[in-house]
């Protein structure tokens, strides 16, 4: 890496490493609102699994009838954690994950 | 006026010093048990809060490599791929551009809190309709794009909770065993101290023969104890010597002064003229002046043996001062047809009383030429050696029995064989305390064994400079 790119980088990853304790915002008091615990997020991860090429396997499609299923039903959360497993079933390891 | 007994239990408490040593050993206990706590919840909830972290600050530099290497459009791939695996559900994200318009992610609009100067932000989070906490970092990337990346910590902050309920129950009982523990010290201090208390009453009570009963531990309270009984066996000690003393003065001077009496009374009724009265006053005089120098004896030797002379030690040499007393006595024995010989080195340095050194040995040789015969000798002798001066005055009179050796210290002893002659009983008395008082000793022992009579030697041992 030249060092021209290397400055900007530096200059805004030392940021990140400064200790959390002693920089950080006080609790709010209106809450942060979360999009991926809705029943348009389950049919968006359903559309993605249908796109993926591995996912007409046994294992996957119950995975995936059955988180729809539970999206249906009222159950979203468990239903949407379904899907995501499915998800990670067809794409196996070295696929982009969530640490 | 409030006893004792009416206090409130925690003034009570904080009066005894038992009842203080018993807080502290709570104090230092509360402490430890504190301290334990602190280091448990650093290595738990500490360590949860730091991997959170780590995580979160992980993800954002890998997002911020994504962006400087491919653009905006692949971070927003990476969100929304993230997102999709996300099975814990535990991921929190938003990118918006420079415009403010959200790009990817899944919260539903900018947080204020996101504004402030400082990177990271904790909030609270509504998901589902239910409510939570979000860990989030706020990260700058190039074109005024922003992103924040988190985690919903929920769990953490259970674990929390219970590490937090733990830790509380925890220090209940550690509170509870340290109460009771100071309890215990307190009652086993006060027991231990009870046999004293009640000595010490006793002996104020008037009951002086009582001692703090020792038990087989040999403590501390023990060592208490011990020190105790050899004070009281001390203090004892001296008032039976007080007692000694009274009950010799009161015997010992009732004759002189009865006769005294006597005398004047018969001078009284029988004398023909003024010259035999005013003899008999002169007499009467002179043995109240006795009794006056008896008084002064008694007085000097409990001043000495007080040690409130040793403030007036001073070096000195006391060969000349052995010299003195001896010049002093000489005129008298001769008159009497004794000799009295002196062997005195050229100096003998010490510190002391000049004084009460100079007495003892007038004393000594007071006594040797009053039981030295005509034609006797009395023998001055002095040496130094050993780190110590010895002195000693010796005579050919008729010596002393191994038994009254002993009690030749006593106030107003005198031997059965010196009745007749004159003294008080007081003399070696002085000559023994004074000894005491330099750090020396006295002895006695006989001038010639073998010979009859022994004679008399008795030796002043004294520390030299």
């Amino acid at each position: 890496m030249r060092p021209a790119r290397l400055l900007p980088a530096t200059l805004l990853i030392v940021p990140l490493l400064a200790t959390p304790l002693l920089a950080e915002a006080t609790l709010a008091d209106s809450p942060a609102r979360v999009t991926t615990d809705t029943a348009q997020y389950c049919d968006h991860l359903a559309a993605r699994l249908s796109s993926q090429p591995a996912a007409a396997r046994a294992s996957v499609q119950s995975l995936a009838a059955e988180g729809i299923r539970l999206c249906d039903t009222g159950h979203t959360r468990t239903g949407i954690a379904k899907l995501r497993r499915a998800l990670r079933t067809v794409q196996g390891p070295g696929e982009p994950t969530a640490p | 006026m409030t006893g004792p007994g009416s206090e409130p239990p925690l003034i009570g408490l904080l009066r005894s010093a038992s009842g203080r040593f018993a807080l502290l050993f709570t104090a230092l206990f509360a402490a430890a048990a504190t301290a334990a706590a602190v280091v448990l919840w650093w290595n738990t909830a500490g360590t949860l809060d730091r991997q959170v972290d780590a995580a979160i600050r992980a993800d954002g530099v890998a997002l911020m490599e994504r962006q400087r290497n491919a653009g905006t459009p692949a971070v927003i791939t990476a969100i929304e791929d993230r997102l999709a695996l996300d099975v814990q559900n535990e991921s929190l994200y938003l990118l918006i551009d420079a415009q403010r318009r959200i790009l990817a992610g899944n919260l539903e609009s900018w947080p204020a809190e996101a504004n402030a100067d400082l990177p990271w932000i904790r909030m609270p989070l509504l998901r589902d309709g239910m409510m939570s906490e979000a860990r989030l970092l706020r990260i700058d990337l190039p074109g005024n794009a922003r992103l924040l990346v988190g985690r919903d910590v929920a769990e953490k902050l259970r674990l929390r909770a219970l590490l937090s309920e733990g830790i509380a129950w925890a220090a209940s009982s550690s509170a509870a065993i340290a109460l009771l523990g100071a309890w215990m010290l307190r009652r086993a201090l006060e027991h231990r101290l009870r046999p004293v208390y009640g000595t010490a009453e006793a002996i104020s009570a008037g009951d002086l023969t009582r001692r703090v009963p020792l038990s087989d531990r040999k403590d501390e309270f023990d060592r208490l104890g011990l020190t105790m009984n050899a004070m009281l066996d001390r203090i004892a000690q001296l008032m039976e010597g007080v007692r000694g003393v009274s009950d010799a003065i009161a015997h010992d001077l009732r004759t002189p002064i009865a006769r005294a009496r006597a005398k004047l009374e018969e001078a009284l009724d029988s004398a023909q003229d003024e010259e035999s009265l005013r003899a008999a006053v002169e007499q009467g005089i002179a043995d109240l002046d006795n009794i006056a120098r008896i008084f002064q004896a008694v007085l000097r030797i409990a001043e000495v043996e007080a040690g409130s002379r040793r403030a007036a030690f001073a070096p000195l040499d006391l060969a000349p001062a052995l010299r003195d007393a001896a010049e002093l006595y000489e005129a008298s024995a001769e008159v009497a047809g004794q000799a009295l010989l002196t062997e005195v080195p050229e100096n003998l340095a010490m510190v002391g009383d000049r004084d009460l050194l100079l007495q003892a040995v007038a004393n000594l040789l007071d006594n040797a030429l009053k039981f030295t015969p005509a034609g006797g000798c009395v023998r001055l002798s002095a040496a130094a050696g050993g780190g110590f001066i010895t002195i000693t005055v010796a005579d050919d009179g008729p010596g002393l029995a191994p038994a009254d050796r002993e009690r030749v210290g006593e106030r107003f002893f005198r031997a059965d064989a010196a009745r007749s002659t004159p003294g008080s009983g007081l003399g070696l008395s002085l000559v023994r305390a004074v000894a005491v008082l330099h750090g020396g000793e006295a002895s006695i022992g006989d001038a010639q064994p073998g010979r009859e009579p022994p004679g008399l030697a008795v030796t002043l041992r004294l520390p030299a400079v």
